[in-house]
C-alpha cells in the first residue's frame, strides 16, 4: 500500500493548517474558554511530553529492554505523582518571577548570567539531538508511506529523497512556528493546539494497540495462548530488566519533566493546574498509561506480521500490514502530530532561551524604535535557525542511529540539570560556582562519550596519560550516564561546599528555598510614585515601551497610576520585573530594573515584610501541614481577634509604614484597610495625619481626648501606644496604637456641666429674689404712701409713679426669677393632657395685646391632635417666651410658624422665623441665665433659660437650628421635642 | 512545609527498593500485563486522595 506523494503532502499541510488553525481560533475566543481552560485541555497539553519517540522509538526500547522501557513513563509519572511536592514549588517559582524557561530559573537561583548562557549551551547541545529525531521519524515514516511500495527504509546513504522532503516540512512548520509562536502573549491557543495534538497521537496510539490484540491476536485470550506458543517473547520482557540498564533508565527519565525545555515551558511555565489543583497528580499517569499500554502488544504484533521495518516503525508497520489505510494515515497522523508538537515547543522555548542569555545581554536594542518589534523579530530569526540547526544535525547524523539512540543522548544530557535543578528549591548551600563545575564536568563527559561518537563514529578516546584507550559510543549509555552524573553532583556538592555564595546569590537561595517563609526583607525603593517608573524606566526602554509597561502592571495589579503606598510600589517593581523577564529575560530585567529602580539599602536593618509575609502565607495556607498549619490558624485566629476587636488599632513599621489597620480603626478613619495597609503614616489624609504622626513622634504613651475636625463636627480622640520589639533585631521597635473615639462622653460631661451651672444659677435666683422682694416690697409701699400723703401732689407724684415704675420692673424680674428656681418643683403626678395648639393660641392672644412692639403674623399649623403630659399654664409660658423672641427678631410683617410632628410617643413642636438668626457662636450661650443680646432693659436674659427648665420638667429636649433657612441665611428654629400624652394617644 | 525532606527521603527510597519491587510486579509468572495494573491502582489511589483533599478542603 503507497500512499501518493501529493497525498501526504498534502496531508501533512493540511494537519499543520488544523494544528495551527486551533490555536489561532483560540486567541481569537472562538473556542469557548470552559474548553480552553479545562483541566483536561492542560493535562492532555502536558502530553507534549510523548514526542515522535514515545510514538515510534519507544517499541524499540522495549524490544531491547523488555519492561525496561516502563522507565520511561513511571519515571516521569512518578515525578507527577509527587507534583504537589516535587514540581509545584518550581511552578510557583516560575510563575512569581515570570520565569519561562530553566535556564532563567538557575539564573534566578545562582544569580550569574554565565549560569544562564552555559546551561543555554549544554541544553541546545542536548536537544539538538532530540529535534534530530523528530525530523528523522518524520523522514522515514514518509518515506514508508510513499517510496517504498514495500514497506522499507532507503539504505542509501547522502542526500536522499526523503531527506528533502523533511527539508520541505520543517521549513512549513518552522514558518508555521515563526508566525503564530514568536508573539509571546499566544499562549493560551499553543496549549489548546498542543492538547489536540496529544489526544491525536494518543488515539491513533491505542487504535493501533487496538488492532493489534483484536485483529491480529483475536482478542487477550488469543495474545495470551501466542505468547505461550512463543516464549521467547516473553523472556525478551523479563530478562533485560535483571541487568543494571533498567535502573539507569529509569534515573535518566525521571528528570525529564523538570529539565527537558519543552516540557518545562508548557508543564512549569504555563500550567496554572500544577500550582494549584492535585489533579495532575493522577491524570498524567492515566494519561501516560493509555500512552504504554499499547507497546507491547504493538510489538508482538509486529513480530507476528514479520513486519519488514525495524522495531522503532512497527506502530506505522502494523496497520500497513494489516492493511488498513485508514489506520495507517491515523497512525501516521499520531507520529506526525507527536513529532510536530515536540518540533514547535522545542523551537520555542529554546529561542526564548537563546534570546535571553546569548543575545539580549550582549545586544543593545535600538530603544527608540518599537522595542517590541524588534524583539519579535529576533525571536523568528532565532527560531528559524534552531530548525535549521536541527535539520543539519539531523543530516549530519545521516540516519546511522536509531531514535532509541538519540533519545537516549538527549536525555542523558538535560539529566545533568538535575543537581542544580534539585538545589534551587532543595539545598540552599549550592551555589553557582558548584553548579558551573558540575554541570560543565557532567556535560563534557557526555560529550565525550556520546555526542562526540555519534558525530564522528570514533569508538575508542586515546588517553595520552597511561596510553589508555577508553571505548565510547552509545553501547555505553549506561556508564557514561552513572559517571557523568555522579561527578557531576560530586563537583557541584564539593565545590558548592568549599566556596561561599554572595549576599545576592544567598538571597534568592532563601527566596527560592521551600521555607522562604521565614524572613522576606522589606527593602525600601527610592521611588514615590507609580509616574516616577516610568520616566525612571523611558531611558533602558524607550517612552512608549515604558510607559505600556508601567501602565500593563498596574493593571494586572488593580493600582492606578496614583499610587504612592511604598508597599504597593514594592509589588508593582516586583510586578514590572516579572513581565520584563518575560519579554526579555531574567538577567536582562533585573539588571534593568536594579539600575534605574534599584532598592536602597536601608541605612538600619531592614524591616521584615509583614504584609508579604501574610500574603504568601494566605497564598501558601493549601501546602501547609502539621505544626505549620497549626501555627497558622493559630495565626489566623489572633489576626482575626485583632480585625474584630471593637477598638480601633493600627501598627506601624519602624520607617512609619502602616503595618495594619483593624475594622474599628477603618470605620472611625473611614478609610479603607486595603488603601492604607502598605502606604506611610505622612500619606494619609488629613486629620489622621498629622495626629498620628505628632503622636507616634511624641514620647509620651498615651494622649487624651485631642480634639479634630471631622466632616466639620469636632471630635474627640484619646490615643495609646506602645512598642513591639521587632521580628528580626532586638532594640528595633515597631509601635502599636490603640484610638478611643471619646466624643459621646465628651459631649456629655460638656451638657453635664451646663445642666449644673444652670441648677446652681437657679439656686441663687431663688435666693437673690427672696431677698429682694421684701425690701422692694416695703419700697412699693412707701411709693404708695407717698403718692396720698403729698401736700405738693404734682412734684411727688411724678416721682411716686417713677419709683412705683421703677419697682414694677424690679417686681417683674423677681417674679420670673422665682418661677425660673422653682421651675423644677412642679410634680410630674399633676400633669394633665395639654393640647399644644391651644397653648399657642393663647400665647398668640396675648402677645397680640402689645401693640406697640413689632406686629407679625402668627402661623399656627399644629393639629389639635398634639396633646402632650403637661402642666397648661407653663406650657404657656414656653410659647410667649418663644414667641416673643420671634417677634423681637423678625422684620415688620415678618411671618412666624408654629408647626408639629407626632410620632408613636412624642410630640414634636417646632417655631421657625425669618429673623437674622442667631450667630453660630452666640448657640451654645443662649440658654444660659442672664445672658440676653436685647437692649438693656429690653429682656432679662431669663426668657430662654426658663423655656429650656420647663421643657426639661416636662422630660423633653429643645434643639435650636440656625439659620433655619439656609439658602438666604435667616431664620431661627427652636424645635420642642415633648412626650406624648399616652391617654389621648389612645383616644385617637 | 518542612516534612518534604522526608518526603524526598522516601523516593530514595523508593528508587534503591525499586529493583525488588520491578522484580515481584514483572515475576514471569503473572500476566504481562501486570505492572499496569499496579500502575491503575497507583491512579485510583492519587484519584482518592485528590478527593479526600477536596473534601477537606470543602469543609475548610
Amino acid at each position: 500500500m503507497t500512499f501518493d506523494l501529493g497525498q501526504v503532502a498534502l496531508i501533512g499541510i493540511g494537519y499543520l493548517l488544523l494544528l495551527f488553525g486551533i490555536a489561532w481560533i483560540t486567541e481569537r475566543g472562538w473556542i469557548p474558554e470552559s474548553v480552553t481552560s479545562h483541566p483536561i485541555t492542560y493535562i492532555l497539553s502536558l502530553g507534549i511530553f510523548a514526542s515522535a519517540w514515545a510514538f515510534y522509538g519507544v517499541i524499540d526500547l522495549a524490544f531491547q529492554y523488555g519492561y525496561g522501557a516502563l522507565a520511561y513513563y513511571l519515571g516521569t509519572g512518578a515525578l507527577f505523582l509527587f507534583a504537589p511536592v516535587a514540581l509545584a514549588p518550581l511552578a510557583e517559582l516560575a510563575r512569581r518571577h515570570q520565569v519561562h524557561s530553566l535556564a532563567d530559573l538557575l539564573v534566578f537561583r545562582y544569580h550569574s548570567h554565565s549560569v544562564g548562557a552555559l546551561t543555554t549551551l549544554c541544553m541546545l547541545c542536548g536537544i539538538l539531538p532530540l529535534l534530530a529525531l523528530q525530523i528523522q521519524a518524520i523522514a522515514d515514516t514518509m518515506h514508508i508511506l510513499t517510496v517504498s511500495g514495500n514497506p522499507s527504509l532507503p539504505l542509501e546513504t547522502g542526500l536522499t529523497f526523503k531527506d528533502i522532503m523533511a527539508l520541505c516540512y520543517c521549513a512549513i512548520l518552522a514558518f508555521f512556528t515563526i508566525s503564530f509562536g514568536a508573539n509571546r502573549d499566544q499562549h493560551r491557543g499553543l496549549v489548546t493546539a498542543m492538547a489536540f495534538e496529544s489526544l491525536l497521537k494518543v488515539c491513533a496510539l491505542c487504535a493501533v494497540g487496538l488492532v493489534s490484540v483484536y485483529g491480529v491476536f483475536d482478542g487477550l485470550d488469543g495474545l495470551d495462548q501466542w505468547l505461550l506458543d512463543h516464549p521467547e517473547n516473553l523472556a525478551l520482557l523479563h530478562t533485560p530488566i535483571h541487568t543494571d540498564s533498567a535502573h539507569t533508565l529509569l534515573l535518566v527519565f525521571v528528570a525529564t519533566a523538570v529539565t527537558m525545555p519543552h516540557i518545562f515551558h508548557l508543564g512549569l511555565a504555563e500550567n496554572p493546574l500544577m500550582r494549584n489543583s492535585h489533579t495532575v497528580t493522577w491524570a498524567f499517569p492515566l494519561f501516560l498509561l493509555l500512552m504504554a499500554l499499547p507497546i507491547f502488544p504493538i510489538l508482538w504484533a509486529g513480530t507476528e506480521l514479520s513486519v519488514p521495518l525495524p522495531p522503532q516503525y512497527y506502530s506505522l508497520g502494523v496497520p500497513i500490514l494489516f492493511d488498513s489505510p485508514g489506520l495507517t494515515l491515523l497512525a501516521f497522523l499520531g507520529g506526525l502530530s507527536a513529532a510536530t508538537g515536540a518540533m514547535v515547543i522545542i523551537s520555542l522555548a529554546l529561542a526564548t532561551m537563546v534570546m535571553n542569555h546569548w543575545l539580549l545581554p550582549s545586544l543593545k536594542l535600538r530603544t527608540r524604535t518599537d522595542l517590541y518589534s524588534q524583539l519579535i523579530w529576533l525571536r523568528r530569526i532565532i527560531i528559524a535557525a534552531i530548525f535549521a540547526g536541527g535539520y543539519v544535525f539531523y543530516w549530519v547524523l545521516d540516519n546511522r542511529f536509531s531514535l532509541a539512540h538519540l533519545a537516549m543522548t538527549a536525555f542523558i544530557e538535560t539529566l545533568q540539570f538535575l543537581p542544580g535543578t534539585f538545589a534551587i528549591v532543595f539545598w540552599s548551600k549550592g551555589n553557582k560556582r558548584g553548579l558551573i563545575a558540575g554541570l560543565s564536568v557532567g556535560t563534557s563527559i557526555w560529550a565525550l562519550g556520546l555526542l562526540l561518537p555519534i558525530l564522528t563514529g570514533i569508538e575508542h578516546l586515546h588517553l595520552p596519560l597511561g596510553n589508555i584507550n577508553i571505548p565510547v559510543g552509545i553501547e555505553y549509555w549506561n556508564h557514561v550516564t552513572l559517571i557523568s552524573l555522579g561527578l557531576n553532583t560530586f563537583f557541584f556538592v564539593v565545590i558548592s561546599l568549599l566556596t561561599r555564595q554572595t549576599d545576592d546569590e544567598q538571597y534568592s537561595a532563601e527566596v527560592c528555598a521551600a521555607d522562604e517563609l521565614s524572613h522576606p526583607v522589606r527593602q525600601a525603593l527610592d521611588v514615590h510614585s507609580a509616574s516616577e517608573f516610568k520616566h525612571r524606566l523611558a531611558k533602558p526602554l524607550g517612552k512608549v515601551t515604558a510607559s505600556r509597561e508601567v501602565d500593563i502592571a498596574l493593571q494586572e495589579l488593580n493600582l492606578t497610576i496614583d499610587e504612592r503606598r511604598p508597599y504597593a510600589l514594592r509589588r508593582l517593581r516586583d510586578q514590572i520585573e516579572g513581565n520584563l523577564s518575560s519579554l526579555m529575560g531574567i538577567h536582562v530585567a533585573s539588571e534593568i530594573m536594579d539600575k534605574y529602580i534599584p532598592h536602597v539599602t536601608a541605612e538600619t536593618q531592614s524591616t521584615v515584610d509583614i504584609n508579604l509575609i501574610e500574603n504568601r502565607l494566605s497564598q501558601y495556607r493549601d501546602h501547609l501541614t502539621g505544626m505549620a498549619a497549626e501555627l497558622n490558624t493559630l495565626r489566623l485566629y489572633h489576626r482575626k481577634t485583632l480585625e474584630e476587636l471593637p477598638m480601633a488599632v493600627c501598627s506601624l513599621g519602624r520607617d512609619m509604614e502602616v503595618l495594619m489597620w483593624n475594622r474599628a480603626m477603618a470605620s472611625l478613619t473611614q478609610i479603607p484597610t486595603e488603601d492604607v495597609t502598605g502606604s506611610y503614616l505622612e500619606d494619609i489624609p488629613e486629620p489622621w495625619c498629622s495626629l498620628l504622626i505628632d503622636f507616634s513622634q511624641s514620647k509620651e504613651p498615651h494622649f487624651y481626648r485631642r480634639e479634630i475636625e471631622l466632616n466639620n463636627r469636632p471630635h474627640w480622640i484619646s490615643l495609646h501606644k506602645a512598642n513591639i520589639e521587632g521580628p528580626i533585631t532586638a532594640g528595633v521597635y515597631d509601635q502599636v496604637m490603640l484610638l478611643e473615639d471619646v466624643t459621646e462622653t465628651q459631649l456629655l460631661e460638656q451638657e453635664l456641666v451646663h445642666s449644673e451651672r444652670l441648677a446652681s444659677v437657679g439656686r441663687l435666683a431663688a435666693g437673690v429674689a427672696h431677698e429682694i422682694g421684701n425690701p422692694i416690697t416695703g419700697i412699693a409701699c412707701l411709693a404708695q404712701n407717698l403718692k396720698y400723703d403729698s401736700s405738693d401732689p404734682k412734684e411727688v407724684l411724678e416721682t411716686a409713679e417713677q419709683i412705683l415704675s421703677q419697682t414694677d420692673r424690679v417686681g417683674r424680674i423677681v417674679q420670673s426669677l422665682v418661677s425660673f428656681s422653682h421651675a423644677g418643683h412642679a410634680s410630674k403626678t399633676e400633669f394633665e393632657a395639654v393640647s399644644i395648639r391651644d397653648c399657642a393660641n393663647e400665647a398668640i392672644h396675648l402677645l397680640s395685646l402689645q401693640k406697640e412692639k413689632n406686629q407679625v403674623l402668627f402661623c399656627n399649623d399644629i393639629p389639635k391632635t398634639a396633646i402632650i403630659a403637661g402642666d397648661a399654664q407653663r406650657m404657656i409660658q414656653v410659647f410667649i417666651n418663644l414667641l416673643s423672641n420671634a417677634r423681637d427678631a423678625s422684620p415688620e410683617q415678618g411671618r412666624v410658624m408654629l408647626e408639629s410632628n407626632e410620632d408613636e410617643d412624642s410630640v414634636t413642636v417646632s417655631v421657625t422665623d425669618e429673623g437674622h438668626g442667631i450667630p453660630p457662636e452666640l448657640i451654645e450661650r443662649i440658654l444660659e441665665p442672664f445672658f440676653t443680646t436685647k437692649e438693656p432693659g429690653e429682656g432679662t436674659g431669663l426668657g430662654l433659660a426658663m423655656v429650656y427648665s420647663i421643657i426639661e420638667d416636662h422630660s423633653g429636649h429643645m434643639d435650636i437650628i440656625s439659620p433655619a433657612d439656609p439658602v438666604h441665611n435667616r431664620g431661627a428654629q427652636f424645635v420642642i421635642t415633648l412626650p406624648r400624652h399616652l391617654d389621648a394617644f389612645m383616644d385617637a | 512545609m518542612n516534612n518534604q525532606r522526608l518526603v524526598i527521603l522516601l523516593l530514595l527510597i523508593a528508587y534503591i527498593f525499586s529493583p525488588t519491587l520491578f522484580n515481584w510486579i514483572i515475576n514471569p509468572e503473572g500476566a504481562w500485563y501486570r505492572p499496569y495494573i499496579v500502575w491503575i491502582l497507583v491512579i485510583a489511589i492519587a484519584f482518592a486522595m485528590q478527593l479526600r483533599r477536596k473534601k477537606y478542603n470543602d469543609l475548610d
